[in-house]
């Protein structure tokens, strides 16, 4: 068990070193989610910006297209010169593979949430304060399954040549249950002032357990060098 | 052996015409018109049938992507995107047999009702499908990927329903029905049945036929299959 | 530190355990056939490469070479037919399965944003190498990389890409190595620097099993040549009984 999560931090380790190397995936993330923001607060207008309860769908917004971009970015550096082989090869389970993978991903897209969530924060007045840990559970449990899929898709989008966009066109719709699911919770937890239950939790606890489940299972099927 | 074969789908669409025809005549003649809907009710007896037989052809769009993920054969895709376009048809009906009811019964063509958007998010979620397969090239890549889309989209199909749940609903959950409607609507699952099959078994010979003329037409050379041709360091 | 491989195979390998590995060979084929789609690349391929031996598998564009190492790299299973590495199955291969075995690919296998150093001591921690670090530099050494232990891989030219390639596959000692087309796209010291590391390993009695395109290197290189022609073994025999012209035609079929 200690070597399976070594080797998971192992692997998530270089992801994150050659990110912290080359600087690409993040810096175009954080702006690309600072712009979304922007683009939707201006479009929205004052009043309805406003209202407050835009910005948690603004935000999904924003870590749904950064997300993308993440799990694409991480997954070609795999690609590139094949290095995907050479995990394929070594004497490590392909469910490892895929949850170093998978905790690159989330690792970025924390990164990106703690970037981007205070920007919208102040620019749409949001009050996160009302309910601090209720958001942070709900967006955690979003994120969860978002990456879940997301890196099992990029997995079996991925080639070395650019496929711009296709991967967004192939997860958006089938994340759109948690899409439904959170911001449905965000709206009682914020509109309405109804704490996050037990329900709640375990809605989105099931939620991210399936989709994990799913995409472990499928990733070692479709894994390629 | 042909003309036998062509002699049976024939008669298998004879079939199903007649039934239909039989399904009409007892929907208008037989069955007595609800009185608080008055004749827009008479929608339901194709509603409810549409809607089930779109989850079959989600779930044999499922069936056939494990399928294809655990065999790698060509034919399984071909089944898999014939049963997705037929799922995307009847959704389709479903949908539009639904607002047509939620018109008269709510006076709105769309409401953000629960059902209603659960038949909307299924609609998206196969017509991507659809949309995707096309933008990709190789025909490998393609089935893959559209294989674990099936797979995923068909476990998001009970997801979405709990998710819309939580939304606050309208819809009429049980309908006290006299025995003359039971029947009818029982009756009008066996053409709709027939026609789903129909549809799915026709789309997947025309879609055998333009796969392999596409096999020959495509010939690769061995190796390249082997390995990703985009390879070499640059 | 002296060479690891030397250690595990000759000094610490009790003698029952090397006679067992002299009676299972190295990589044993039976009836391996794979279809990609509809298409069979692999047709019935029945092969024994005993320990210790030193093969080259030849054959035309698309006849299978690059496919058959790897399904024998475990990198995707075979359709049919039984393959089996050191006496152990290669349908649910073990991890120590795994780590008996190197490849070299088409692709360096390597992380163009990571040093040569770091390169290797990833994947010899993936491999469980003791003392990663010290072995890295080790290997650096016997390819001729030592001087640029530092240096990013993207800044790197193809010759040195291979031979950190080959560093990269011999990080955990394998006992057998997997070479795909190891010479292509290099210039004549590289080609050299290269053939010389694979004679090195086969003196140590290591297996190594190459595809290759030229045929009068591959009979100067290797003790055996297997030719193959649309998936199927066409000839297979021993170097010292292969003519040159003879093997060239069955290649070109």
């Amino acid at each position: 068990m200690t070597q399976v999560l070594r080797q998971i931090v192992l692997l998530s380790g270089k992801d994150l070193r050659i990110e912290a190397r080359s600087r690409q995936t993040l810096g175009l993330v954080a702006v690309l989610g600072v712009l979304i923001v922007v683009v939707l607060g201006l479009g929205l207008g004052p009043e309805r910006v406003k209202s407050g309860m835009a910005a948690t769908a603004v935000l999904w917004v924003a870590y749904l297209f950064g997300g993308v971009l993440c799990f694409e970015k991480t997954m070609a550096v795999e690609r590139h010169d094949g290095a995907l082989a050479g995990l394929m090869l070594a004497p490590i389970d392909r469910g490892v593979i895929y949850a170093g993978k998978l905790l690159s991903n989330l690792t970025l897209m924390l990164a990106l949430a703690l970037i981007v969530t205070p920007v919208a924060v102040v620019m749409f007045g949001f009050d996160l304060s009302a309910a601090p840990f209720g958001f942070a559970a709900i967006m955690a449990g979003g994120f969860v399954g978002f990456a879940a899929i997301g890196t099992l898709f990029a997995a079996a989008v991925s080639s070395t040549r650019s496929q711009g966009g296709l991967l967004a066109i192939v997860v958006f719709p089938v994340s759109l249950p948690l899409v439904i699911v959170s911001t449905q919770m965000m709206m009682r937890l914020f509109g309405e002032g109804e704490p996050l239950g037990a329900v709640g939790l375990t809605v989105l606890i099931a939620f991210d357990a399936v989709y994990l489940v799913v995409s472990w299972l499928v990733f070692e099927l479709i894994l390629e060098p | 052996m042909n003309t036998v074969k062509s002699k049976l789908c024939m008669a298998y669409w004879l079939v199903t015409a007649s039934l239909f025809a039989g399904a009409v005549v007892m929907v208008f003649v037989w069955t007595p018109t609800e009185q608080t809907m008055g004749v827009v009710q008479k929608i339901f007896y194709l509603h409810l049938p549409v809607a089930i037989n779109t989850f079959a052809a989600c779930m044999v769009t499922f069936i056939a992507s494990i399928g294809y993920l655990w065999q790698r054969r060509q034919v399984w895709d071909d089944l898999a995107v014939s049963s997705a376009k037929v799922a995307v048809l009847l959704c389709s009906i479903v949908l539009l047999t639904g607002m047509i009811w939620g018109h008269s019964a709510w006076g709105q063509w769309w409401t953000w009702s629960p059902r209603l958007t659960f038949s909307l998010v299924l609609w998206l979620l196969y017509v991507a499908y659809l949309v995707i397969r096309p933008s990709i090239e190789s025909r490998q890549r393609r089935a893959l990927v559209s294989a674990v889309y099936g797979v995923v989209a068909f476990l998001d199909v009970p997801l979405v329903y709990l998710s819309v749940k939580l939304m606050p609903d309208i819809h009429p959950s049980s309908i006290g029905l006299a025995p003359e409607m039971k029947t009818t609507l029982l009756f009008c699952f066996l053409p709709v049945t027939m026609l789903a099959v129909g549809l799915i078994a026709a789309r997947y010979r025309l879609q055998r036929a333009e796969t392999l003329s596409m096999q020959e037409a495509e010939d690769p050379p061995l190796d390249t299959i082997a390995a990703d041709p985009a390879g070499g360091f640059t | 530190m002296t060479d690891v491989s030397a250690i595990t195979a000759e000094s610490i390998m009790p003698l029952a355990d090397a006679v067992a590995d002299t009676v299972s060979p190295a990589v044993r084929m039976r009836g391996l056939s794979k279809r990609y789609d509809e298409r069979w690349v692999l047709r019935d391929i029945t092969l024994d490469v005993p320990t210790g031996s030193y093969l080259a598998l030849l054959g035309a564009n698309g006849a299978g070479k690059s496919t058959l190492l790897h399904t024998l790299a475990m990198l995707s299973p075979a359709t049919r037919g039984e393959l089996s590495l050191f006496g152990e199955s290669a349908t649910r291969p073990s991890p120590t399965l795994r780590a008996r075995l190197g490849m070299i690919g088409h692709q360096p296998m390597l992380y163009r944003d990571l040093s040569a150093v770091e390169n290797l001591v990833f994947f010899g921690k993936l491999y469980g190498v003791s003392r990663p670090k010290q072995r890295a530099i080790d290997m650096l050494e016997r390819v001729g990389l030592a001087d640029r232990a530092q240096s990013v891989v993207k800044t790197f030219s193809r010759g040195m890409v291979q031979r950190l390639s080959i560093a990269r596959a011999l990080m955990h000692a394998p006992e057998l190595l997997l070479a795909d087309e190891p010479f292509s796209g290099l210039d004549v010291p590289s080609v050299q620097a290269v053939s010389a590391l694979l004679a090195e390993l086969h003196a140590d009695g290591k297996t190594v099993i190459l595809t290759n395109h030229d045929v009068r290197q591959s009979l100067e290189l290797a003790q055996r040549v297997v030719v193959l022609g649309r998936g199927r073994v066409v000839s297979d025999r021993p170097v010292r009984d292969a003519d040159v012209d003879d093997v060239t035609r069955e290649v070109i079929g």
